[in-house]
């Protein structure tokens, strides 16, 4: 069954639907707006604090590495130069010149680990006096060779790799020793393998390594990644600091041959001698935990954006749907409160219209009246004329009643009254009624069913108003049959414990209502019904009626099916309808003036 | 039988004439006048057995008015004359003493017949009185 609600806001859609997509899209958007943007700024702040700080520590990390390594290759060196310092002190030319002792000291110094492969005496012109190792040097001449020279200045030297006369890559630690007069060489070849080691065994990942350079910028030890001893490392070499350092090599675009890629570079001076010990890694690989910790920063950042637009739209999604149902609510509410305001100040209006009218009419039937006198004290008139001038002052007392009738209507629909309230038994009520109503609905072909709820609690109401309430219902339910055979009117009760109340349908298999009547059908004045049949005032009254007992009427129909009043009644007097009346003072009660008024 | 005093009071001047007209060729003694104000100070001047009185006039209204005149006058028989939308006032009215009251517009035999129910009243009335008080003559 269509309602009257439901057909009417059809055309008031279109820019209704927009408002609320309107709306929803603002509500995304701000926020959105109000959470994505300090998510992205305190991602991207977490992203910089975060890579700063671990870039502090990976340049921290590869200093410490540097230094680190720096010292114990400085304390290899060092104690070495010690070992040959000591024996060269308390050893005299002589002792040191037979191969047995020779051979003594060295196994001596080399007791803690294999760290001399060689050991030789040198005299002041650079010939070998004695000379212990796996290479047959013995009388070789040093004295052109380039350490010799800086020897005889230094006292101790310690020199860069070289492969001098063996072919082989080492480095010699030398001790020029005044015994007296004399002046010797103590010479020790150091273990290389032992100090590759030391350096070439540094990891860090697998790009990360740990190399030396001389001076000149030759490899003392193999890198790991390119390049072999003795060869000429890619990358200046730069004057001799105190301090360790550390440098982000770029890719360099302009050198050319292959390509490093960028890389971390920490470096440190050795004393003596001039090395400088490299620890370097590719930049990508040393800050890949930097890198992986930004993705996940990154991803979990992602997640978050997707989850908020997500919640929002849903939330969004529900806001709306709520406002929309608010509105709804509030829609039909103001259409009812509209109906209700319109209905009262009809209400005035016509009581206005009512009571102006009456004096007027009170006039005419007093001047029919004295017409009427007249026509009685004339003699002298024809019986013909007198006869038809007396149908028409007849005509007129009819017509001005009929007026009356009107005004009456008009003057019940707009008054305020006390109601006669009584205990009412509805279904007994509702069965008088229909019994009133019954003959005419015989004749008519038209059956009355009733489902009357048994055990209805009786209600406190006016019983005088209901009846003409129910009577205006049923006349109405069967003037709707007119032109149909048959047709039925089911009238049923039921109690509503949520309402307090009782709600009473009255539905008839009448013509039904239009939409368009159907919205106005307790409109004053407001009838189908053709000119002289019915006021329109039937409904009206009903409704105010209705609403007067603080009850609700409303109404359903549909063309060639029928029509459903549903009316509401209380269990018990409103009480709103109470402070009307307190309001009132001066319209007491339209009681039967042989009663007791209550007041 | 005494003609009976009749006293019409209501604003609209065309009805009272009418009425006037028509109960005076009834064989009352009518007097008109059109509003409160009037009908009081008639009091005053002549004696009446029945007042029909509207209520809704200008200045001084019909229930004022009918108060003074039951305030004068208690014994004197009023008939209101009310439209619909006054009915509960005509209620009032009574209770104030007023005999009855016709709703306009009203054919003019009811309101005839009330006026002679209203005289017959007034005369059982008087008689009482007089059985009650027969010093008072």
């Amino acid at each position: 069954m269509e309602t009257a609600e439901s057909n009417h806001p059809t055309n008031g859609e279109g820019p209704k639907e927009r408002q609320y997509s309107r709306l929803y899209r603002k509500f995304v958007f701000l926020t959105l707006i109000s959470s994505l943007v300090p998510l992205l700024l305190l991602g991207w702040g977490i992203n910089i604090y975060y890579s700063n700080f671990s870039s502090a520590r990976m340049k921290e990390y590869f200093q410490s590495q540097v230094e680190y390594h720096r010292k114990i290759i400085e304390l290899f060196l060092k104690e070495r130069t010690q070992d040959l310092q000591l024996v060269a002190l308390t050893h005299s030319l002589e002792q040191l010149q037979k191969q047995p002792n020779l051979m003594r000291v060295l196994d001596a110094i080399n007791r803690e680990g294999q760290y001399f492969t060689d050991l030789g005496v040198i005299s002041e012109q650079g010939k070998h006096f004695a000379y212990i190792g796996p290479y047959d040097l013995m009388g070789k001449d040093y004295s052109q060779t380039f350490w010799f020279k800086e020897l005889m200045e230094k006292k101790v030297f310690i020199s860069d790799m070289f492969t001098g006369f063996r072919d082989a890559p080492h480095f010699i630690i030398a001790f020029l020793r005044f015994e007296g007069e004399r002046r010797w060489i103590l010479r020790a070849s150091i273990d290389t393998d032992y100090l590759r080691s030391l350096v070439e065994n540094v990891k860090i990942g697998h790009t990360g390594e740990a190399y030396l350079l001389n001076q000149a910028g030759i490899f003392q030890t193999s890198p790991r990644s390119s390049g072999k001893i003795m060869g000429k490392a890619p990358l200046a070499v730069g004057q001799f600091k105190e301090d360790s350092g550390i440098r982000i090599l770029e890719r360099d675009q302009s050198s050319p041959g292959p390509q490093l890629p960028k890389q971390i570079v920490a470096y440190a001076w050795l004393k003596e001698p001039r090395w400088l010990l490299i620890v370097k890694q590719d930049y990508d690989e040393a800050f890949r935990n930097v890198n992986h910790a930004n993705q996940a920063t990154l991803i979990i950042l992602l997640l978050s954006f997707l989850g908020i637009i997500l919640i929002t739209v849903i939330i969004t999604r529900t806001m709306i749907k709520t406002i929309r149902k608010r509105d709804q609510e509030s829609d039909q509410l103001n259409k009812q409160l509209m109906q209700a305001s319109k209905l009262a100040s009809l209400g005035e209006l016509s009581a206005g219209v009512a009571h102006e009218i009456n004096n007027p009419l009170a006039i005419i039937l007093m001047e029919n009246q004295v017409v009427r006198d007249s026509v009685e004290e004339t003699p002298t008139l024809e019986e013909e004329f007198k006869g038809q001038l007396q149908e028409s002052l007849s005509q007129i007392d009819a017509q001005v009643q009929r007026c009356n009738l009107i005004t009456h209507n008009l003057l019940r629909f707009s008054r305020r009254t006390i109601s006669l309230i009584e205990m009412v038994d509805l279904n007994a009520f509702l069965r008088e009624v229909i019994q009133l109503m019954e003959g005419r609905g015989k004749g008519m072909g038209i059956q009355f069913n009733t489902t009357l709820e048994k055990d209805l609690k009786p209600i406190l109401s006016d019983p005088s108003k209901l009846q003409q309430v129910f009577l205006n219902l049923i006349t109405n339910a069967m003037d709707a049959h007119e032109g149909k055979p048959y047709g039925s009117i089911s009238i049923s009760t039921r109690s509503n414990s949520e309402r307090q109340g009782v709600e009473i349908v009255v539905a008839d298999s009448g013509s039904g209502i239009s939409p368009e009547n159907l919205e106005r059908i307790f409109d004053p004045f407001f009838t189908t019904k053709p000119v002289g049949k019915g006021t329109g005032l039937g409904l009206s009254i009903s409704y105010s009626i209705i609403e007067q007992l603080g009850g609700a009427i409303s109404v359903q129909s549909e063309i060639g099916q029928g029509t459903q009043f549903t009316l509401f009644l209380p269990f018990g007097p409103a009480k709103d309808s109470q402070k009307n009346l307190e309001e009132v003072p001066d319209q007491p009660s339209l009681q039967d003036p042989e009663k007791e008024p209550r007041k | 039988m005494k003609k009976a005093k009749v006293l019409i009071v209501d604003d609209e001047v065309a009805f009272a004439d009418n009425i006037a007209k028509l109960i005076s060729k009834r064989g009352y003694e009518v007097t008109t006048v059109n509003n409160g104000q009037s009908a009081v100070e008639a009091l005053d001047e002549s004696d009446f057995d029945i007042i029909i009185l509207d209520l809704k006039m200008p200045g001084l209204d019909g229930l004022a008015t009918l108060k003074l005149i039951k305030g004068k006058r208690p014994g004197v028989e009023v008939i209101i004359l009310t439209g619909h939308g006054s009915m509960e006032s005509g209620i009032d009215g009574i209770q104030l003493g007023a005999f009855d009251f016709i709703m306009k517009p009203v054919r003019f035999e009811d309101l005839h017949e009330k006026i002679r129910q209203a005289y017959q009243r007034k005369l059982v009335h008087e008689e009482n009185v007089e059985g009650l008080m027969p010093d008072s003559q």
